[in-house]
């Protein structure tokens, strides 16, 4: 990539062009074409260590050849290119299978965990994790919730000790996705029970081979195992690998959080116009099999998930249209999350009404007519993972509307008072006089 | 906002606004709901100064915008109307003018348009049949005659046929869409008005029995105007969208207010979570709703290719969205929300009205599947 030379002002639209070209040649050599729509879906089959492997590779080929972290700095191991460049990039691989080792984990790596120590980190942070992570040489996922605590995510208690120069970390997280096969785990611990719960929160690295981690698959609903729970005996954390403030990781996980709806603005550009596709075809494709044609319902249904799929690319341009450009704030995003946790399920279901008794009992040897109980058992994940619906209208109520924040019985006093408080709830109601 | 606007636009976008707001406030739309009218004609005169009407047609014939990108100027435009719940004949007139632009003879493009771009002269576009369907020539029929055709048969729901001196209408000549441009005085034309649900707005019945018209009148080729229809109705469609999304925008931010402002149980109710979820979900539609009818309009301003199953889902979304939204708003607001002083019914009719209006979103879900189902080669 020698060539390309980084200018201070906008590229020309000759080295765009140039640019331009020169992906679409590379894409079309090394990488496979899509088969099939892209689609708002979440789940797939396990993936063995044998898949990552060979992942890491494709990955590896793919930063070699300068196409991760375009717009990144280059000290970090991005390219140092304009989001013009980035631009190009994502329209011209639109149709091409993206080399992202660890599936669901490497999504989580790449989209939310990267752009946040990109911010966060300390300099020596960044210039060590985030190379490895372009490179796919490591993946890294959240440890995030917990047993006791996912949409009250301020609320958890995992707790990191002071011991000399290190810490120690003791608790247990869970819904971590893909933590098999990750690396690396991005640790929220509290680090202070006298504070109120939004200050006394610290980040923490934790190597997913460390001693006292274990890591355990949890089974779901679908029978696959893609998101684990984590449990933290005595690991011992060394001083460089605490992440951001002692005490400040509250901000840091609103960011993270906004990323992982889409906010994330550094790597992202404001996606093209959006263009429609072609009539749901898995949808139609159901319905013909079934002789459905002549059915005005069974059109219907089929038209209406088309015009959702397409809304929700046009609801997703026009949000991160809004927040690259700093005329709406990141948590803005949380429209996208809402809009695809309330299209999901219902997609999944209108398949399982096209399919009729053929979704709900089918030839065993046939896997293509497992697809819609299989997407619709992983529906309701998009609407809960990430922060529930509940959690995005939350968000949308009091930061994007500007509604009153709900009465907090737990912001202001130290969190130790908190737990017990909740403890004597209903004997003592908190608020004073019950309406 | 439809979407972000700058430099001359934004100033025109904002005079615009302000005119509507002076001309035509909400004042004024309610003192039209027992005009015969329903609009002022100077208050057209003075929109068409702004260029309200040639945003779709080209330079060459009288039209142009401040931006170049008439299209979505247009909806930017429809998007204000929305927002003030203007009354008249924008979407019909900007309709006929810009066939007329693309398709009308030398002689239409010579007299009937530069007095339309002016404001001076009122259209009406034609397209449903007598139950309000958009289904090209049914219930219109055009039979050569010696000095030009007989038209016979009924057009419904025609908006603002009172009003109009000119009617553009779609009739089958020999089973073929072709379109005229329909003097309202002919003999054998009959405008009977209907009650509309929305009071800021007028529509007719056109009948038309035994109208002969001579070959002066044709607006394209004979038998030719299945393309040009279908633009005309994207046209339509991108304009009614973005009124639309202006009037739900502009409803749920005074619901969002209201809701701020009004105290219960010691409270605003804005504070309830089971009225912030509400507003989540209803803000969710306004956004999604609105960036929908931004993508119609610049689909249609670049011709996309896809622009009619690009504006038929949006049409599907924003048509049923759009009712969601003010029934909800009206659930927000309690009982004052009922009242006739209250300008909330003022958008609820008007959302409504249009989900109704150029294809309901069951037929346009339903022309999605002709779309794509005829386009693939099926083997019989």
């Amino acid at each position: 990539m020698s060539d390309v030379t980084v200018t201070n002002g906008a590229p020309g639209d000759v080295e765009l062009a140039e640019y331009r070209q020169r992906v679409r040649s590379w894409l079309a050599a090394n990488l496979e074409r899509r088969t099939g729509p892209l689609r708002i879906a979440v789940g797939g089959p396990d993936l063995t260590k044998e898949d990552v492997d060979r992942q890491r590779g494709e990955r590896r080929k793919l930063f070699d050849a300068g196409y991760t972290g375009i717009a990144w700095p280059k000290e970090y191991g991005g390219q140092g290119l304009s989001a013009e460049h980035q631009r190009i990039f994502t329209e011209e691989s639109a149709d091409y299978v993206l080399p992202v080792p660890g599936g669901i984990a490497g999504g989580v790596t790449q989209r939310i965990v990267a752009p946040t120590i990109l911010v966060y980190g300390s300099e020596r942070q960044k210039q060590e994790w985030i190379p490895r992570i372009l490179s796919g040489e490591e993946i890294w996922v959240q440890f995030l919730s917990e047993p006791g605590a996912g949409s009250d995510l301020a609320g958890i208690r995992t707790r990191a000790v002071r011991d000399g120069d290190s810490w120690v970390l003791n608790g247990a997280k869970i819904w971590s996705s893909g933590a098999m096969a990750a690396d690396s785990g991005i640790c929220l611990a509290r680090t202070d029970w006298e504070a109120p719960k939004h200050r006394g929160l610290t980040w923490f690295r934790v190597p997913t081979d460390a001693p006292g981690v274990t890591i355990r698959p949890i089974r779901q609903i679908n029978g696959n195992a893609e998101f684990c729970e984590e449990f933290f005996d005595d690991v011992v954390i060394p001083p460089e690998d605490v992440f951001g403030e002692v005490n400040g990781g509250w901000p840091i996980a609103n960011d993270m959080l906004a990323f992982e709806r889409g906010a994330e603005t550094e790597n992202t550009v404001a996606p093209a116009r959006p263009s429609p596709g072609p009539l749901a075809p898995d949808l139609v494709t159901l319905a013909t099999s079934r002789g459905l044609e002549a059915d005005s319902h069974a059109r219907q249904r089929v038209a209406r998930a088309h015009v959702n799929d397409f809304l929700h690319a046009c609801l997703i341009r026009r949000v991160l249209a809004g927040i690259v450009t700093g005329k709406t704030a990141p948590f803005y995003a949380s429209y996208i999350k809402l809009h695809a946790g309330a299209i999901t399920p219902i997609r999944a279901n209108i398949a399982m009404e096209l399919g009729g008794t053929d979704a709900v009992g089918w030839d065993a040897a046939d896997d293509d007519a497992a697809v819609p109980s299989t997407n619709y058992l992983n529906s309701r994940i998009i609407a809960i993972a990430g922060g529930s619906d509940q959690v995005q209208r939350n968000i949308i109520s009091e930061r994007v509307l500007g509604l009153p924040r709900e009465p907090s019985y737990d912001s202001d006093k130290p969190f130790n008072e908190v737990l017990r408080d909740a403890e004597r709830w209903g004997s003592t109601p908190p608020g004073g006089s019950s309406r | 906002m439809l979407t972000e606007v700058t430099g001359d636009r934004a100033l025109w976008l904002e005079t615009t606004s302000r005119f509507m707001e002076t001309a035509c406030p909400m004042s004024r739309v309610r003192e039209l709901v027992d005009d015969e009218r329903g609009f002022d004609e100077a208050w057209l005169r003075q929109g068409a100064e702004l260029g309200w009407f040639s945003l779709l047609v080209d330079e060459a014939h009288g039209g142009g915008s401040v931006s170049g990108d008439g299209v979505v100027d247009a909806a930017l435009l429809a998007y204000e109307c929305g927002r003030h719940v203007q009354p008249g004949p924008l979407l019909p007139m900007s309709v006929v003018a810009a066939a007329l632009g693309r398709v009308g003879s030398d002689e239409q493009r010579a007299t009937v348009l530069p007095a339309l771009l002016a404001g001076g002269t009122v259209a009406a576009w034609a397209p449903l049949d007598a139950h309000g369907r958009f289904d090209e020539e049914v219930g219109l029929s055009a039979t050569p005659t010696a000095g030009g055709y007989r038209l016979d048969g009924v057009r419904g729901t025609v908006q603002d046929a009172h009003a109009a001196s000119w009617l553009l209408v779609t009739a089958a000549l020999d089973g073929a869409p072709t379109q005229f441009l329909v003097p309202k005085d002919a003999p054998g034309v009959t405008v009977r008005p209907r009650a509309c649900l929305d009071l800021a707005r007028r529509v007719a019945d056109v009948r038309l029995e035994g109208v002969e018209v001579d070959t002066r009148t044709l607006v394209g080729a004979p038998g030719g105007a299945a393309d040009e229809l279908e633009r005309q109705l994207e046209e339509a469609l991108v304009l009614q969208c973005a009124e639309t999304a202006g009037a739900i925008n502009e409803l749920f931010a005074r619901t969002v207010q209201y809701t701020k402002d009004r105290i219960a149980f010691g409270r605003p109710i804005g504070s309830f979570q089971g009225l912030k979820h509400l507003m989540a979900d209803v803000g969710l539609w306004v956004e999604t709703a609105t960036a929908g009818a931004h993508v119609a309009a610049e689909a249609l301003q670049v011709d996309d290719p896809q622009a009619a199953p690009i504006v038929s889902s949006v049409k599907a979304y924003v048509g049923d969205v759009g009712v969601d939204v003010v029934q909800q708003c009206l659930q927000l607001h309690g009982g004052i929300g009922y009242t006739w002083e209250h300008d909330l019914h003022l958008f609820l009719r008007r959302v409504t009205t249009n989900r109704a209006l150029y294809g309901d979103p069951a037929w346009h879900r339903e022309r999605l599947w002709r779309l794509a189902t005829s386009s693939a080669a099926v083997p019989a």
